[in-house]
């Protein structure tokens, strides 16, 4: 991939370094290192699965490619040449056999020798007129059965005649028509001779003919077995997919990233038919369910949800159920009164619970978890990472135009080169993250390579959050009755969302001091460190998430011993957290190195803390042999 | 209008009034324009022989639309018949009226190929869900009762 080595050549301008915290170097991808002198620091997890991981995610790299408009006419062209060098027939020919077979060069080929003359008259290609009019001056239209001179008649290579004029409207009727166009035949009835673009470009006005054009080129990516239209709004680019890769998640040049088997947006590592469940279940209730959440209380009794459509807090639900309850705390009218602080101002929750009389309801809750309350739950947590990623992506593209420029004043660099460099970063982000890895960040000296190092961070987190939303889609359609899978994975979820919280909170908020104009120098070291501890972790936890949800949470089957005797100890989550906490010590290569440069790094939550901090920023534990 | 005035002295190379027409090329077809509307054909079609619909006389409408010859013109049985490739409002299930029209079709070969259908009902691809199951379940019957309704309601009376 040519922006690989670019990124490299950019970096190696700014002396890159390949030690990890030694200042100089940006950002670093493992999988980038052709040299392997790095991969030890970056062993975050099972060292023989990584390698494999490696190789595979160097494969998938290599299993798609997003065509502009002038690659796909190119290779359009390329192989309409191919088909008409090989099977000696013109190119207007030639473009028909293809779109008649999905343009695929090798069925063509293999059905051509075949059959030809089968494959001939099947797609209309006609050796030889049907009919011939070897002494006529003048020639009936088939159509309009008015006589003309013979320049005014046209026909295709059956040879029966048509009017120019007639010509015309059949072709243009047929071309606003639609795509059907391109499978355009003779108007005879009992004729099946193909009209080719050559013929139709001598007929119809421009406006037609830049139709036709654009509905060949569409065919070409709508037809093609191996072609996707991007489905981002507007992106008028396509992708070409190696059928038969295991990795779906592609990322078109737009940025958007999408599922190649169903262009749903990309969803890794949760499956194409829970995502297409839950689109599915989403726009048949998210619209009732915003309603009923910001206007309705589920009844206490019957758990149908009620509007108060009058000012008393007295409800009476309708029948069958008719409870009558106060709107305030949810209990029974009937204890109401005076003693409870009056009728319209209850204070009786309070007191109920602090004596623990609630237990009932919150059975009930549970019980009721299975309709509304239980979608609910999801779908909150869904659409709030959708609309946290989105915000991440504005403010991506917020960084990347205006802030790019800025620095390109201050650093007298041309934008354009920033502009490179990033998106150079940016494509091997999507890759990384396509392939479940994310980037590593190390620190650096310059503002410009701060700048592209948020960016690239900021890039993570929209993917990040697009991996978080998609699993709260898997854990809606998790069974139930898998109470350990279910526990491992909320688990892994919960402390995958909490690293990306403290991540985005520190590179959405924190980060606003050094993009200013004059980024504070001495705290500067501390933020990168920060940044880079909250990556690593964040990239870690995901990492976890993504692997256990790919194999099926296949973990909890092997490990359901021990997560079940945690569970009577203390909890399966800290059972869990144990086995989570290991791994990211291990990955403390960085850490190793990091003693020399002063960050050292939490025992409970393995935050890169600054030499300087006696506890840890993130959980307050103090350091441990300081 | 220069098409449909063709066309009509195609369909109907004796003067206009003469309604049997074209009795050589289309034995048992009329059509003829409407006074107010030239788009518009009252068409007859005699019930083909050795078919249920035999001794029949079925009348039909026909509409050129506006963009008439490249699309199909609009054809209506508004006698009553039990078919399966024709609906209760007259409707046809007719290839040529739809996807597979071609400008060179006339309106002579439509009406010949809606002769043909009488001739040749075909249950596998049909319009009357009813009468289609009707004539694959027991076509005797079904073709007892099209013969009934060719009596009832298409006598010529």
């Amino acid at each position: 991939m040519d922006s690989e080595d670019d990124m490299h050549d950019a970096n190696d301008a700014e002396s890159m370094d390949d030690d990890y915290y030694s200042g100089d170097t940006a950002v670093e991808y493992s999988e980038d290192d052709d040299d392997g002198d790095d991969d030890g620091d970056y062993e975050f997890d099972n060292d023989s699965v990584d390698s494999d991981d490696v190789s595979t995610s160097r494969r998938q790299q290599k299993n798609y490619i997003a065509l502009k408009e002038a690659d796909i006419r190119q290779h359009q062209e390329n192989e309409i040449t191919t088909i008409s060098t090989v099977l000696s027939i013109s190119r207007v020919d030639a473009s028909i056999l293809l779109r008649h077979y999905h343009w695929s060069v090798s069925n063509v080929h293999e059905v051509w020798f075949a059959d030809e003359d089968r494959v001939r008259k099947a797609v209309g290609l006609l050796e030889r007129p049907v009919v011939r009019f070897p002494n006529a001056k003048e020639l009936t239209c088939g159509i309009c059965f008015e006589s003309f001179p013979l320049d005014r008649i046209s026909s295709a290579a059956c040879g029966h005649p048509f009017c120019n004029l007639c010509w015309r409207a059949y072709m243009s009727t047929s071309i606003n028509g639609g795509p059907g166009c391109l499978m355009l035949r003779c108007p005879d009835p009992s004729c099946g001779a193909a009209i080719g673009q050559d013929m139709l470009n001598l007929l119809v006005s421009e406006e037609d003919k830049e139709k036709y054009a654009r509905y060949l080129l569409r065919s070409y990516i709508e037809d093609n077995r191996k072609t996707k239209w991007c489905p981002a709004p507007g992106c008028e680019y396509a992708v070409e997919f190696v059928v038969g890769s295991e990795n779906y998640d592609v990322s078109c040049l737009c940025s958007y990233g999408f599922c190649w088997n169903c262009t749903e947006e990309a969803h890794r590592p949760v499956d194409c038919g829970t995502v297409a469940k839950w689109i599915m279940k989403n726009s048949a209730e998210s619209e009732n369910m915003n309603w009923i959440l910001a206007n309705s209380k589920p009844c206490p009794k019957c758990k149908r949800p009620i509007e108060k459509n009058q000012g008393c807090m007295h409800m009476t639900c309708t029948p069958p159920c008719k409870f009558e309850f106060c709107w305030l705390c949810l209990g029974a009218w009937s204890d109401h009164g005076e003693r409870t602080g009056g009728f319209y101002a209850c204070n009786r929750y309070e007191a109920a619970k602090q004596e623990g009389a609630y237990d009932e309801t919150e059975r009930r809750r549970e019980m009721a978890k299975n309709s509304l309350e239980r979608y609910t739950h999801y779908y909150e947590r869904w659409a709030t990472n959708q609309s946290s990623r989105q915000k991440a992506l504005a403010d991506l593209h917020q960084m990347q135009t205006v802030n790019l420029e800025k620095l390109s004043d201050k650093q007298s660099q041309p934008e354009s080169q920033l502009k490179f460099i990033t998106e150079a970063w940016l494509q091997n982000v999507n890759v990384l993250v396509a392939g479940g890895r994310f980037t590593t960040i190390t620190a650096t000296t310059t503002t410009t390579t701060t700048s592209i190092i948020i960016i690239a961070i900021v890039a993570i987190i929209v993917e990040c959050r697009r991996v978080l939303k998609w699993t709260y889609a898997y854990g809606y359609y998790l069974p139930e009755p898998e109470h350990a899978k279910r526990q491992f994975f909320e688990y892994l979820q919960g402390e995958a969302e909490a690293g990306l919280e403290r991540l985005h909170q520190c590179a959405e908020k924190d980060v606003q001091a050094y993009l200013g104009p004059e980024p504070p120098p001495t705290d500067f070291n501390d933020f990168r460190t920060k940044l880079a501890g909250l990556t690593s972790v964040t990239r870690n936890y995901f990492e976890n998430l993504v692997r256990a949800l790919e194999n099926g949470l296949s973990d909890v089957d092997s490990q359901g011993a021990s997560s079940k005797t945690a569970t009577t100890k203390s909890g399966a989550a800290v059972g869990k957290g144990k086995s989570g906490r290991g791994k990211s010590s291990r990955a403390g290569g960085p850490s190793k190195n990091s003693d020399d440069h002063g960050s050292w790094t939490c025992d409970q939550c393995t935050y890169f803390n600054p030499r300087s901090l006696p506890a840890c920023e993130m959980c307050h534990q103090p350091r441990r042999n300081a | 209008m220069v098409f449909i005035v063709r066309y009509v002295v195609r369909l109907k190379p004796k003067p206009v009034g003469d309604f049997l027409l074209c009795v050589g090329t289309a034995p048992g077809i009329s059509a003829s324009p409407s006074e107010e509307n030239m788009r518009y054909f009252n068409v007859m079609i005699l019930g083909p022989s050795q078919s249920p619909y035999e001794g029949g006389v079925f009348k039909l409408e026909l509409f050129l639309p506006e963009e008439y010859p490249m699309a199909a013109p609009k054809v209506r049985f508004l006698t009553k018949i039990y078919h399966p490739n024709i609906d209760k409002l007259g409707r046809i299930c007719l290839d040529i009226l739809k996807d597979k029209w071609s400008p060179a079709l006339q309106i002579r070969t439509v009406l010949l190929s809606i002769q043909a259908l009488l001739s040749a009902p075909n249950p596998d691809d049909p319009l009357s869900e009813n009468v289609a199951k009707h004539w694959k379940t027991n076509e005797a019957e079904a073709v007892e009762t099209a013969k009934e309704w060719t009596q009832l309601y298409a006598s010529g009376t």
